[in-house]
């Protein structure tokens, strides 16, 4: 479902990200987790069509996002780590503005929009500005309607960042449930308890390269413990890179 | 003291550190355009008052009277615009600024945070009025042969002025953000700034100046210059700066001393007192301007609400982004009292065509009417060239920090980049067309002329609308806290020199054929082959130049945006 071959991002002299190779299955929860400036965000990027690459491919349901960008982009959902939107639209017409992006059928858009909104709880705040909306209410209206056309993929980067502990717990069970209807979910966190809790596999990143990939334990094999939690895994496979 | 040093430190190392930041190599071409764009405003600055005060030095009897006159008004216009570009600045720097909420962290007192905010403003509103208005004293001081003591006054004497203008803007604010909702500051103090520009622009230009050049009032100037004589109020700054200047350019050392310790006196006490109230009520206000902004208008009921109806039959992401377009402009209150200005200046611009005393002139009437009209061509392009500045070319900057939403959408950047063009082109379109016929009527011009200017107009409309939008999608500044100023940024100023070069050369091109084509006509004779293949040959190139307008900004626009990282 995703592919991401050689792919490869510099900053002028900065190596962001060094020739990263990964496949992502359908249905499949995929945990990123890295030491801060280790390429994820960039990676998530890269792979939301937000940035270009300087080299390699990023294939998603079989298109090159570069032969089609525009096809690719209507099949992913991209949930960025800051909820910067339009602050003078309301709720309501930022899931119309996605609806008409994406193009969401005219019929199906109100039942989804309010759906979705309830589901997050901001239903109430729909006809508010966003400028008065707080940090996790952005982020709500955010992941609403990067589900308002029911992408295949879900690109994230820090899920968690700025919710509450009901909405965390809301935002992971339907995640699972996203996954299990076959939908593949991307996310970069810095939560590991998160990913450890509903990732399918993790992969590592490290001065932009992917430095070891798999399920929980497989990574602590690859660390060489037995008994630790993800962690402690992280801490010895990044290590002399934490403060 | 090592406080509030220490407040200003970010600031002085971020402009230190300028020269290692990723755009570095370009500061210096930015650095020489600018420097040399300043210095041509600010050599004819200096010409224009050289040449005034030296005509003036030739009229007798009144010459000294209306030199002294104009440095009057010079001051009180000086201090004017400290105060209007203070208020804007002081409330930018205590109130809006980003990192507001890390410096109001810090173990320091609020005045001392309040203190470095308005030196800081001080030193941003200031500067560059200050350094546009040094030509004009140097004009006098070179006109008047004054020795080093009068330029050491000016210098001394424009210290406090900045700090006395700056230091009323900023308690003004300080208590109006204790008394005002939260989170309608700035939408009030930039209302108040253009409502009081629009009321002094109006008033000035409906006492008619141009009057002042007709001999039949000359009874009543006679009367008029013996009230220039008259001494302005005692309890003015400007009235001490300006008695200080005007004695040390008459050498009067001991007036000129009294009138600069009368006017720093004033300074330090007004800075004692401002820190004295900030002290006590900044904060209050500050706090205040936290909540978040109730809506001005509250939301109607849900069926009433689309009101962009008339765009519904337009595809999915065109819709969705003319729509989001035109309401995030309309709710943008910041927006409101710009477009009352143009509103202003429309007026204003259409009130001088109807007052122009052509009938007064040597020169034939209606030789002189297409005359203006032709040149107004060029005047109204200008004029839209300004209004495309303010509202265009900020239009993809406007994005913000949400263009990722752009970016991960599925729209091409050129889709987007033709949606802000068609956004803006049409009310532009209709604003430079109705300045056009309209002057054009109060001319009388011959149907000739009308039909040539609606025309070129016409054409040269979507040239300037493209290349605000192409530019803009160039020189795109998404991080800026006003995207509305990012015209004055290198790509702003690129904008403007060339839409000023496109308009001067399709005027170029078609003063001659108009010329030829109206004085035919004028004689009643034809126009020779030659003639009619001039005319060929330079509306076609005109027609030519105007395509290219619109097609190539557009083009570097989308490749510029799409390869930004």
């Amino acid at each position: 479902m995703i592919e991401l071959k050689n792919l490869t991002k510099r900053y002028g002299k900065t190596l962001a990200v060094n020739n990263l190779n990964l496949s992502v299955a359908r249905g499949e929860i995929y945990g990123f987790i890295g030491p801060n400036g280790a390429g994820k965000t960039t990676t998530i990027r890269i792979m939301g069509g937000v940035l270009a690459p300087t080299e390699g491919l990023v294939t998603i349901d079989g298109i090159n996002m570069a032969d089609d960008p525009e096809g690719v982009k209507r099949r992913i959902g991209f949930i960025p780590d800051r909820p910067f939107i339009y602050e003078k639209l309301t709720g309501m017409e930022f899931m119309r503005f996605s609806a008409d992006l994406y193009g969401v059928d005219e019929r199906v858009f109100r039942d989804k929009a309010e759906e979705l909104l309830k589901k997050f709880a901001i239903f109430n705040w729909a006809d508010e500005l966003i400028e008065s909306y707080s940090h996790g209410m952005k982020q709500r209206l955010i992941i609403s309607s990067a589900l308002l056309h029911d992408p295949t993929v879900i690109i994230v980067d820090e899920p968690m960042v700025g919710l509450d502990p009901a909405a965390i717990k809301m935002v992971k069970n339907m995640f699972r449930e996203l996954s299990r209807g076959g939908m593949t979910i991307f996310m970069s966190t810095h939560t590991l308890a998160v990913a450890e809790d509903i990732c399918d596999r993790i992969g590592v990143i490290h001065r932009g390269a992917l430095i070891a990939t798999g399920t929980t334990g497989d990574l602590k094999r690859d660390a060489g413990v037995e008994e630790a939690d993800l962690e402690e895994v992280f801490l010895i496979l990044t290590e002399g890179q934490q403060i | 003291m090592r406080e509030i040093l220490a407040l200003l430190k970010p600031r002085l190392w971020s402009f230190k550190n300028g020269s290692y930041s990723r755009d570095a190599k370009n500061r210096k071409l930015k650095g020489l355009l600018f420097g040399t764009v300043g210095l041509l405003f600010w050599a004819g600055i200096f010409a224009i008052f050289y040449r005034v005060l030296v005509y003036f030095q030739g009229i007798e009897g009144f010459g000294d009277v209306l030199a002294r006159k104009l440095m009057s008004m010079v001051l009180v216009t000086l201090f004017s615009l400290l105060i209007f570009s203070s208020i804007i600045t002081s409330l930018t720097k205590l109130y809006l600024s980003k990192d507001l909420i890390l410096v109001h962290s810090m173990p320091v007192s609020t005045a001392k945070i309040f203190l470095a905010r308005w030196f800081e403003s001080t030193i941003d509103s200031s500067w560059m009025v200050v350094v546009y208005m040094l030509p004009v004293f140097l004009s006098y001081g070179i006109v008047y042969k004054a020795g080093l003591f009068f330029y050491t006054m000016v210098g001394l004497s424009i210290i406090p002025l900045c700090l006395i203008a700056s230091g009323i803007s900023a308690v003004a604010v300080v208590l109006v953000a204790v008394i005002l909702p939260a989170g309608r500051l700035r939408s009030f103090f930039i209302f108040l700034g253009f409502v009081l520009f629009l009321i002094l622009l109006m008033a000035f230009r409906l006492m008619r100046p141009e009057r002042l050049v007709n001999p039949d009032t000359f009874a009543s100037l006679i009367l008029y210059f013996k009230s220039l004589e008259a001494p302005g109020s005692p309890f003015l700054p400007t009235t001490w700066i300006f008695d200080g200047i005007q004695a040390a350019l008459q050498g009067q050392v001991g007036s000129a001393v009294f009138d600069l310790i009368l006017t720093w006196s004033f300074a330090v006490a007004a800075i004692f007192v401002i820190t004295w109230i900030s002290g006590a009520t900044y904060f209050t206000g500050y706090s205040k301007a936290q909540t978040t902004a109730g809506r001005l208008f509250p939301a109607r009921g849900r069926k009433k609400r689309e009101r962009t109806y008339l765009l519904n039959h337009l595809s999915g992401a065109v819709r969705a982004f003319a729509v989001k377009e035109i309401k995030t402009f309309f709710r943008d209150q910041t927006q409101w009292p710009q477009i009352f200005l143009i509103i202003a200046l429309i007026v204003i611009y259409l009130y001088n065509f109807s007052v122009l005393p052509l009938d007064k002139s040597p020169i034939k009437t209606v030789y002189l009417q297409n005359i203006f009209s032709f040149l107004n061509m060029g005047l109204a392009t200008f004029v839209l060239t300004a209004v495309a500045a303010r509202f265009v070319y900020p239009a993809v900057s406007m994005e913000g920090e949400a263009f990722w939403i752009v970016r991960s959408s599925p729209v091409r950047i050129r889709t987007l980049l033709w949606i802000k063009f068609c956004v803006y082109y049409a009310p532009l379109l209709i604003l430079t067309e109705i300045l056009i016929v309209v002057s054009n009527l109060l001319l009388h011009v011959t149907p000739f002329m009308m039909v040539l200017s609606v025309t070129t107009v016409f054409l040269m409309v979507p040239g300037i609308v493209s290349m605000g939008v192409g530019f803009g999608a160039a020189y795109p500044d998404f991080q800026s806290e006003n995207p509305a100023q990012s015209v004055t940024s290198f790509g702003g100023l690129l904008f403007m020199i060339l839409c000023a070069g496109f308009i001067a050369t399709v005027i170029v091109l078609e003063a001659g054929p108009v010329y030829t084509v109206f004085m035919a006509g004028f004689r009643g004779g034809s126009l020779s082959t030659l003639q009619w293949m001039w005319l060929v040959v330079s509306f076609s190139l005109v027609l030519l130049l105007c395509i290219l307008a619109v097609i190539v900004p557009m083009r570097w626009g989308e490749r510029c945006l799409s390869r930004n990282d």
